[in-house]
C-alpha cells in the first residue's frame, strides 16, 4: 500500500459525504484545527475526481454513497499511488460493520456522532 | 402424419362403464346393414366367380383350384367384415375386403368376350398393391411414416406400371390360347411381351421384400402390444410372400390347389392379430384389483404404466383453478408437442377435463385398451386429480407464505434505512453543532451555557443510543453488511453474559435465510438472559449438505415451553415458511437448546462482503 505519511501538522482534508449539512458542520469542525478542509464531495465519482485533483492527506469517507459502497471506493483510492490516508466515517456503530472496515486500506474508522479533531488525531497518530 | 387423430379423446360417462363399448367415443363399428351390403356383394362375387369359371369354354384351372381361389377371396371379404364391425378397425376392414374383391378380378377373365378377358387379365394382380397397403398400415389402418407412405404408393404405381406394361404387348394368340382378344394390345411382340413380364415379375419381388421389411421394421419399433398385433401377419407373410412370388413367375394355373388354398393364412393372421389385441384388455381386469390398493400417490400412473405396457406414461392432471395440468405432485406440467414420439389421450367428463395421459405414441394402436384402463381408473384419477389439486394449492401458500416473509424482512431493512439515513442522520449531525456550540461557549467562558450544552449532548447521546438499538431491533444493519457470524457476533457483545460463538467458515446466504437465523439466534438470547439464569451460553452455526443449521445452547435451569405465547413460536413460522424446522428441548433443570434448520445454498457475492481476508489495516478508530 502506498500511503503518504499522514502529518496531523497541515493536513489537507477531503470530505465525501452525500449529506451536505454533516458536511459543513464536520468542515467547521475541523477548520478550527490543523486540518484544512481543502474539498467536498457528494458521491463516489465525484470523491474519487477530487481525490485525484486536490491530492489531499486524509479522506473523510463516508460508507454508504448513493452511487458506490465507500468500502470499496477505499480499496480502490489506496491501491492508487501516493494514496491519500483514507478514514471511514459513517452514523452506524464500527460493529454494524464488521470485517469489512478492517480489510478495505482505510486507517481507521470513526462515527460521525464521535467524530472530533482529537478522534482524528488519534487515528492519524497511530499512523505516523 | 396424421396429428389430430393421434390426440385421441376419452370421454368418462358420469355412471361408472361397466365396459368400455359404453363409452361414447368416435368411431364405431361400421353400421350392421352396411356389412350386410358388403357381405353380399362379396357373396354374389365368389358366386359369379364361379359361374364364370364353370362355364368357360377352356377350363383349364381343375374344378379345386378354383374352389380354393373363391375360398381366398371370401376368407379376406370375411375378416374384412369382421374388422370392419369393430370400433377403429373400419379401414383395416375396408382394406381386406378390398382386397378379397379385387382377388375375384381374374376370374372376369373366364367370361370369354373381349372386355372381359382384358379386365381380368388387367387386373388380376390388382389385390397385390391393396394386400401391401394393407400389411403396411397393420394393425392402425393409418399411414405413419414417410416410409410407409413411399412403400404403399410405389406399390400402388409399381403394380400400375407392370400391370399396364404387360398388356399392351400380350396376345393371347402367341400362346396358342383360344382366348379372346385382348383390347389393350397396341404391339404385337412376344419377345419383348417375356422380357416386360421379367421385368414386372421382378418389380413385384422389389415391392414384396419392401412390404416384407416395413413389416420386421414396424415389428421392431412396437411395443408389446403392437407386437402381440403383428407378430401372427410377420409369422405368416414370410412364406405367403415366396407364395405370391412363385404365384407371379410361374402363374396361377400351374399352383396347386393346397398352395393356393395356404393363401387363406394371410387373412387369418390378420385377424389372429386383431383378436389378440382385443385380448389385452384382460390386462384391464388386473387394473381393477392394483387400484383397490393403497392411496400412494402415483399407483395409478404406475398401474395405467403396467396395462398400457408404457413404463414412460405419465399421468397429468387438469387444475380448473389454474386451467393447466399438474403432475401428482401438484407441479405445473407441460403437455407434449404435437409433433412428438409423445401422444396424449385426454380424459373428460361431461365436457370437462378431467386428466391427460402422455404415453408412447405406440399407444395409440390399441385405442380400445386406452378406453378400457381409462374408465376402469376414472374413479382414482378423480381423487388423484383433487390429491394433485390440494397439493398445487399447498405449493401456491408455500410460496406465498415465503413471500411474505420475504416482503416483511424488505419492509423492516426499509425502515432500518430510512431511520439510518433521516432521524439518525440529522441527530448525528446535532451533536457535531452542539459540539460546536459547546467549544464556542468554552471559549468564552460562559460555563453556565456549557453545562447546559453538555447536558443536551449528553441527551442527545442517549437518544442517539436508543433510536440505535430499535433501528438494530427491525433489522440489523450488520446482518446485511456483514453476514450471520458477525451479527450474532455483535449480538452476543451486547449481552450481559458469557456468550461462545463458533461457525463455520464465513459464507453468505439469503437475506431471507439469514434473517431467519439472526432472528432465532437472537430470541434464544434474550430468552436465556430473561428467564434461564445461565453461565454460559453456547451459539453455533454451521453448514453442510445444504442446510444451515443454528443452535443456542444454554447451561440454565430450563423448563421453556415454545408453545406458551413464546417468541419462538413466531419463529417457528419464520422458519417454517422457508421449509425449515425449528427445534427446542428445554427439560427443567438441564439447560435449553433452540436448533434450526434451513435448506439453502451459500450466496455468491459480487465484492468480499463480510470476508475478511486481509489484515487491519491500522488502527481502528474509538
Amino acid at each position: 500500500m502506498h500511503v503518504r505519511a499522514c502529518s496531523v501538522v497541515l493536513a489537507t482534508v477531503l470530505i465525501v459525504d452525500d449529506h451536505a449539512e454533516f458536511r459543513s458542520v464536520a468542515r467547521r469542525l475541523l477548520q478550527r484545527s490543523d486540518f484544512h478542509v481543502v474539498g467536498e464531495a457528494a458521491d463516489g465519482s465525484s470523491g474519487r475526481a477530487a481525490v485525484r485533483l486536490l491530492r489531499p492527506d486524509v479522506v473523510l469517507l463516508d460508507i454508504q454513497l448513493p452511487d458506490e459502497d465507500g468500502c470499496e471506493l477505499c480499496r480502490a483510492l489506496s491501491a492508487e499511488p501516493e494514496a491519500p490516508c483514507i478514514v471511514l466515517i459513517s452514523s452506524r456503530d464500527a460493529s454494524d460493520y464488521g470485517v469489512r472496515l478492517t480489510s478495505c486500506g482505510a486507517l481507521g474508522f470513526v462515527a460521525k456522532a464521535d467524530l472530533s479533531v482529537a478522534a482524528l488525531d488519534a487515528i492519524l497518530e497511530g499512523r505516523r | 402424419m396424421d396429428n389430430r387423430a393421434r390426440m385421441l379423446r376419452v370421454a368418462l360417462p358420469r355412471g361408472f362403464p361397466g365396459v368400455a363399448g359404453k363409452l361414447n367415443a368416435p368411431g364405431r363399428g361400421a353400421a350392421p346393414w352396411l356389412l350386410g351390403v358388403i357381405g353380399a356383394v362379396g357373396l354374389l362375387t365368389a358366386g359369379g366367380s364361379a359361374t364364370a369359371w364353370a362355364t368357360c369354354r377352356c377350363g383349364k384351372l381343375p374344378v379345386s383350384g378354383e374352389a380354393a381361389r373363391v375360398i381366398v377371396g371370401l376368407c379376406f371379404v370375411a375378416v374384412g367384415l369382421i374388422a370392419m364391425s369393430q370400433r377403429r378397425r373400419r379401414r383395416i376392414g375396408l382394406l381386406m375386403v378390398a382386397v378379397g374383391l379385387t382377388w375375384f378380378i381374374y376370374d372376369v377373365g373366364w367370361v370369354y368376350m373381349p372386355l372381359t378377358y382384358t379386365i381380368g387379365t388387367l387386373g388380376a394382380g390388382l389385390y397385390q398393391p391393396i394386400l401391401a397397403h394393407l400389411t403396411v398400415v397393420f394393425p392402425s389402418g393409418r399411414i405413419r411414416s414417410p416410409v410407409d407412405r413411399t412403400v404403399v404408393v410405389g406399390a400402388y404405381g409399381l403394380y400400375g406400371l407392370a400391370s399396364l406394361g404387360t398388356q399392351i404387348l400380350w396376345d393371347p394368340r402367341d400362346s396358342g390360347c383360344p382366348c379372346p382378344t385382348n383390347l389393350l394390345l397396341l404391339h404385337r411382340d412376344a419377345q419383348l411381351y417375356a422380357i416386360a413380364e421379367q421385368a414386372s415379375s421382378a418389380l413385384l419381388i422389389v415391392v414384396t421384400a419392401a412390404v416384407l421389411a416395413v413389416l420386421v421394421w414396424h415389428w421392431r419399433r412396437a411395443g408389446l402390444p403392437g407386437r402381440r398385433a403383428l407378430t401372427p401377419v410377420l409369422a405368416a407373410s414370410m412364406p405367403i410372400a415366396g407364395l405370391v412370388v412363385a404365384t407371379t413367375i410361374v402363374g396361377e394355373n400351374f399352383l396347386p390347389p393346397l398352395a393356393v388354398l395356404a393363401l387363406t393364412a394371410l387373412p387369418l393372421a390378420f385377424l389372429a392379430g386383431l383378436l389378440r389385441m382385443r385380448l389385452e384388455r384382460a390386462a384391464v381386469g388386473s387394473l381393477v384389483v392394483e387400484l383397490e390398493g393403497s392411496a400412494r400417490i402415483g399407483r395409478i400412473r404406475d398401474a395405467l404404466a403396467r396395462a398400457l405396457h408404457d413404463p414412460t406414461l405419465e399421468v397429468a392432471y387438469w387444475l380448473p383453478s389454474q386451467k393447466g395440468y399438474v403432475d401428482g405432485d401438484g407441479r405445473p406440467l407441460t403437455l407434449p408437442a404435437e409433433v412428438s414420439d409423445r401422444s396424449v389421450t385426454f380424459l373428460e367428463r361431461a365436457g370437462q377435463p378431467v386428466a391427460a395421459l402422455i404415453h408412447d405414441a405406440e399407444v395409440d394402436n390399441n385405442p380400445e385398451l386406452v378406453e378400457a384402463a381409462a374408465a376402469v381408473a376414472r374413479l382414482a384419477i378423480e381423487n388423484e386429480r383433487l390429491q394433485a389439486e390440494i397439493k398445487a394449492q399447498l405449493q401456491q401458500v408455500r410460496a406465498s407464505r415465503a413471500r411474505i416473509v420475504a416482503t416483511g424482512d424488505a419492509e423492516r431493512r426499509r425502515i432500518e434505512r430510512d431511520l439510518h439515513d433521516g432521524a439518525q442522520q440529522r441527530l448525528v449531525t446535532l451533536s457535531l453543532v452542539l459540539g460546536l456550540a459547546r467549544d464556542q461557549a468554552a471559549a468564552t467562558a460562559d460555563i453556565a451555557l456549557e453545562q447546559v450544552l453538555d447536558e443536551a449532548a449528553e441527551q442527545l447521546r442517549l437518544a442517539l443510543a436508543e433510536l440505535r438499538e430499535l433501528a438494530r431491533g427491525i433489522h440489523p444493519a450488520v446482518l446485511s453488511e456483514a453476514g450471520l457470524h458477525a451479527a450474532i457476533e455483535s449480538l452476543a457483545d451486547r449481552l450481559p453474559v458469557a456468550v461462545i460463538v463458533a461457525s463455520s467458515p464465513v459464507t453468505r446466504f439469503e437475506p431471507a435465510i439469514e434473517a431467519a437465523a439472526y432472528f432465532v439466534v437472537a430470541e434464544a438470547l434474550t430468552n436465556v438472559v430473561k428467564y434461564a439464569h445461565a453461565t454460559v451460553v453456547h451459539v453455533t452455526v454451521m453448514y453442510s449438505d445444504g442446510h444451515l443449521t443454528v443452535e443456542v445452547v444454554d447451561d440454565g435451569v430450563g423448563g421453556a415451553d415454545p408453545s406458551r405465547g413464546s417468541g419462538l413460536v413466531g419463529l417457528m413460522d419464520r422458519v417454517g415458511a422457508l421449509a425449515g424446522r425449528l427445534d427446542v428441548a428445554s427439560e427443567p433443570g438441564r439447560g435449553s437448546r433452540v436448533t434450526a434448520t434451513l435448506p439453502c445454498m451459500p450466496r455468491q457475492l459480487p465484492d468480499n462482503h463480510g470476508v475478511g481476508d486481509s489484515p487491519p489495516a491500522g488502527s481502528l478508530g474509538q
